[in-house]
């Protein structure tokens, strides 16, 4: 619909505009990068401060980051995936973890999660250790002695199963042999690593949305509320949108790519339902429409120089003319070829003339002709082709000069006639049929256009001296097609649905005619149902056919064209009918929602290519991390965060003196925090459930993804972190579920 | 089959390098063998731990450290037969009684017990992975339309699809009813047969 929008044809359709560059960004991806070396160094620095040094895994569902605790930034930063398979060309097998899994497509399809999709407990063990492996390696530990001889930190979920922990714990000593191992939790390590005392985390990461209350440093655990909602669900989601906005999109698209588009583009409103409402309007639709461009191949379409097109041109020609002459040369040569045969013929006649009978019937045997008649009709048969060919030639209308034929025959009644002129007489009666049916026929050519040309003038006339009426009746004819088009969609629609009305006639039609039984009852004798007497009975096969019908789409074709021819008109003689009011500017791109919606503020060329693999993002900018606000809206059924902190904040907390010690420090952490506008509408949603001067303040952390690490790294060393780590001694003596309670962990549960 | 070319050979190079299946890793325990089966998905992991707690919660809590668990077993109630929690027969002596006790149960029991001192500001029991899960909203829900996002004031009473304006309608009437439930899968109101 929208290349003719924008054609010249109809005078008053707006010319074509010109658009400012779209923002178009390529599709993004995790890739592999590069070839990690395994580093030592930090290995022999750890030996070097016994007590104080630990191996520090902030083991997410995201990415796991481990390192040393006496370093500043974690040292490996890879998702939490291996992949592993057999190569049989090679007779080997292979095995990667975190991002080298990317390195090789084979890889990549065996590329396998150690956590449950969507939750942050592992479920695949043999990943989760082979993600160890790897860490282990990449810190150099495999110059160590038969076992990771350094103490172990590790991060887990809020609430962590005992037997997740069971499993890791077991792993950690009994497969790595390491002297100790501690456990907390991420985002309490982040609190910590900002200096946080009393105060309300937030922390909304990959797979989880926690909300744990602090106080004096530890946290409330019973006051812990999850939200099952975090970056992973965003991605999955905005996938299932762009599914169904797309869905013949030929692109791929993975969640990967989704995720990337989220981290880029999108952004918490601070105001969702005033912001959404106007978020197609074409005003400023420019700025909040982003392109992501897929990788496609462009329809090489070979230009010709000019010259190539040329020489082509003259090279058809050539061989035409060549054609030419060989078909001219070819009717020469048979013209002369009858022109013999004539002379010959004639020759002969001449002969026969001073002949007997007997030499005369011999003379025509020799040539295969029965008698002298025959010979007559060869004569005349080849000086009417040479006659025709030798007009044809010169250029004559063979058509003019065609005479009317011979019906001499036709008035003589059989009886006078013989056999061979009975014969004749039939022949000249089927000529003179013919004649007449092309006559007749010419005269109703010239009979419909007279009619037409009357009407036309009729209609001016009536124009002429009644345009009101006129016009009326114009914009009767244009109601009444649009009505037609109109239930012709309709019943096109209902023909679908089998239930519908115009379904349940269309069998009753097929019933009835393959039926073999009469409807009603008939006397013997009345079997005939006179289908058929009434031309309009055939209409029942026009009925129950269905599907694409060439009778259909010439009815489609004439409407449209009738549409067309009465718009025509009345733009041109009616002046308050101007081009808004024509059906194709009502239903030109500009005017859909739809096509801002899945196409943003251009029009669409259908045969480029590139815009073909371009995906849209508008709504979903700010409709997708809405949801950690409103999960009602991806059909999760639990309260959104500010609902949750609002009332932790207020109801569970909100007998304590100290409450606002609470609202003084509600701190943001967690990759799916980093929104813009994230803290804002946290806060403005919190003062709207607080009393009016309840002194309220949210921060950031200072590093969404990075603290929880930076934290527990920081933790290492200090006593809290040796009254808390089990050592292998109690893990022997006590089994796999013993932990200690501390500030920075879990319950025992 | 043709040569490797040089991109294929630097390809093949590159994985070996990448490969850590061929290392032999020296920190690793080479006794270590995991339980087979030791691959469990969240639910059976919840399962199992409710099943334990339920199984837990059945038991007496007040036994005192020296009383045999089957003498008060309460399950069996003719007291003829053995109950199946003794497994030899013979009574077990007390200290083995006690260590059969798990130490879940004894955490368990610990946090029934009513608390003495109002340390915590509300008496709650302790934080599990189901129960910290945050409880269905209170809040009005708004409708957005399924299609656009946009705010929508209308249902379509066939397919239960929201929807905008009438333009969104008329797409909405030409869609097929399994994208129809698609789009409310997205918002997770669509039908599910069991």
């Amino acid at each position: 619909m929208a290349p003719s929008a924008i054609d010249d044809r109809v005078p008053q359709a707006p010319h074509e505009k010109t658009y400012p560059p779209a923002k178009i960004f390529p599709v993004k991806e995790t890739k592999f990068e590069k070839f990690i070396e395994p580093q030592t160094d930090g290995y022999k620095r750890a030996l070097e401060q016994p007590g104080n040094a630990a191996i520090v895994i902030d083991n997410g569902s995201s990415a796991v980051r481990a390192g040393w605790s006496f370093e500043s930034a974690p040292r490996i930063n890879i998702p939490p995936i291996m992949a592993k398979y057999r190569d049989r060309k090679l007779a080997k097998t292979f095995s990667f973890a975190g991002s080298d899994c990317y390195a090789d497509t084979t890889a990549r399809g065996h590329i396998r999660n150690a956590f449950e999709a969507g939750t942050g407990i592992i479920s695949n063990w043999d990943v989760a250790e082979h993600v160890l492996d790897y860490v282990f390696l990449k810190l150099g530990l495999n110059d160590a002695s038969g076992s990771v001889d350094v103490p172990v930190v590790m991060t887990e979920a809020v609430a962590n199963l005992p037997y997740s922990r069971k499993s890791m714990t077991e792993i950690i000593f009994e497969c790595y042999g390491a002297p100790s191992l501690a456990y907390g939790i991420d985002s309490l390590f982040s609190y910590r690593h900002n200096n946080g005392k009393t105060g309300l985390v937030v922390s909304s990461s990959h797979t989880s949305t926690h909300i744990i209350p602090v106080y004096n440093s530890k946290a409330v655990l019973s006051q812990a509320t999850r939200l099952n909602w975090g970056g992973y669900h965003n991605a999955e989601y905005l996938l299932k949108l762009i599914r169904l906005k797309y869905p013949s999109f030929t692109g791929k698209l993975n969640s990967s790519q989704a995720e990337h588009m989220i981290q880029d583009h999108f952004y918490v409103s601070n105001d969702y339902d005033n912001e959404i409402r106007d978020y197609l309007d074409w005003n400023g639709l420019e700025d909040r429409d982003i392109v992501i461009q897929y990788p496609f191949t462009e329809e090489v379409i070979v230009q010709k120089s000019q010259e190539e097109l040329d020489r082509i041109a003259e090279r058809k020609k050539e061989s035409g003319r060549r054609l030419q002459e060989q078909a001219a040369k070819m009717r020469l040569e048979k013209l002369i070829k009858k022109e013999q045969d004539l002379e010959y013929y004639k020759n002969l006649q001449g002969r026969l003339v001073d002949e007997t009978k007997k030499e005369t019937r011999r003379l025509l045997d020799s040539h295969d002709i029965k008698d002298e008649g025959q010979l007559e009709k060869i004569i005349k048969e080849l000086e009417k082709s040479i006659k025709k060919a030798r007009t044809k030639d010169v250029g004559g209308d063979p058509e003019e000069e065609q005479e009317q034929p011979d019906f001499s025959l036709l008035e003589i009644p059989d009886e006078e006639l013989d056999e061979a002129q009975i014969k004749q007489k039939r022949q000249q009666r089927l000529l003179k049929s013919n004649h007449e049916a092309r006559a007749r026929a010419k005269a109703e050519k010239e009979a419909e256009k007279a009619r037409i040309a009357e009407a036309e003038r009729l209609d001016q006339e009536r124009r002429e001296n009644d345009l009101d009426g006129w016009l009326d009746k114009k914009h009767q004819a244009l109601q009444n097609t649009l009505q037609k088009i109109k239930e012709r969609d309709r019943l096109k629609q209902d023909l679908g649905n089998r239930k519908s009305l115009a379904s349940q006639i269309r069998m009753k039609s097929i019933a009835n005619l393959a039926s073999d039984n009469p409807t009603k009852k008939r006397r013997r004798g009345g079997d005939d149902d006179n289908f058929g007497a009434n031309d309009d009975d055939w209409g029942v096969y026009r009925q129950i056919a269905v599907g694409d019908n060439s009778d259909e789409e010439q009815e489609e074709e004439d409407l449209a064209s009738t549409l067309k021819t009465l718009e025509q008109d009345l733009l041109k003689y009616d002046p308050n009918f101007t081009y808004e009011n024509t059906q194709e500017a009502q239903t030109v791109w500009s005017k859909s929602l739809l096509h801002a919606f899945t196409r943003g503020p251009r029009p669409i060329d259908p045969a480029s290519q590139a815009e073909l693999h371009q995906i849209h993002l508008n709504v979903e900018r700010i409709r997708v991390p809405e949801v950690v606000f409103r999960p009602s809206i991806a059909g999760v059924d639990q309260a959104g965060i500010i609902e949750i902190a609002g009332d932790v904040l207020t109801q569970r907390l909100g007998s304590l003196p100290n409450r606002d010690d609470f609202l003084k420090d509600i701190f943001l952490t967690g990759g799916n925090t980093l929104f813009r506008n994230f803290d804002d509408r946290v806060r403005d949603g919190l003062r709207a459930l607080l009393p009016a001067d309840s002194p309220l303040h949210v921060r950031r952390a200072e590093d969404a993804l990075l603290d929880a690490w930076k934290g527990a790294a920081g933790w290492v060393g200090s006593s809290a972190w040796k009254t808390a780590a089990i050592t292998r001694e109690e893990y022997q003596e006590k089994g796999a579920e013993y932990i200690k309670e501390h500030d920075m962990g879990n319950s025992y549960a | 089959m043709a040569a490797p070319t040089e991109a294929q050979l630097a390809h093949i190079q590159l994985l070996e390098q990448l490969d850590i299946h061929s290392i032999h890793k020296n920190f690793r325990n080479p006794n270590w063998k995991p339980n087979q089966r030791r691959n469990k998905n969240l639910k059976a992991i919840v399962g199992d731990a409710s099943k334990r707690e339920a199984s837990a919660l059945a038991t007496p809590q007040d036994v005192s450290g020296d009383a045999t668990p089957a003498a008060d077993d309460g399950l069996s109630t003719s007291g003829t037969s053995t109950p199946a929690t003794s497994t030899n027969g013979n009574p077990p002596p007390p200290n083995l009684a006690q260590a059969s006790r798990s130490l879940s149960k004894l955490v368990l029991e610990k946090t029934l017990k009513p608390p003495v001192g109002g340390a915590g500001a509300v008496s709650a029991p302790n934080a599990t992975y189901t129960n910290i899960e945050s409880a269905p909203s209170l809040a009005h829900s708004k409708h957005y339309c399924d299609i656009t996002g946009l705010p929508a004031p209308y249902l379509d009473p066939k397919t239960r699809l929201r929807y905008h304006n009438k333009e969104v309608f008329g797409l909405i009437r030409t869609l097929p009813q399994s994208s129809a439930e698609q789009f409310l899968a997205a918002r997770g109101a669509h039908t599910v047969l069991k």
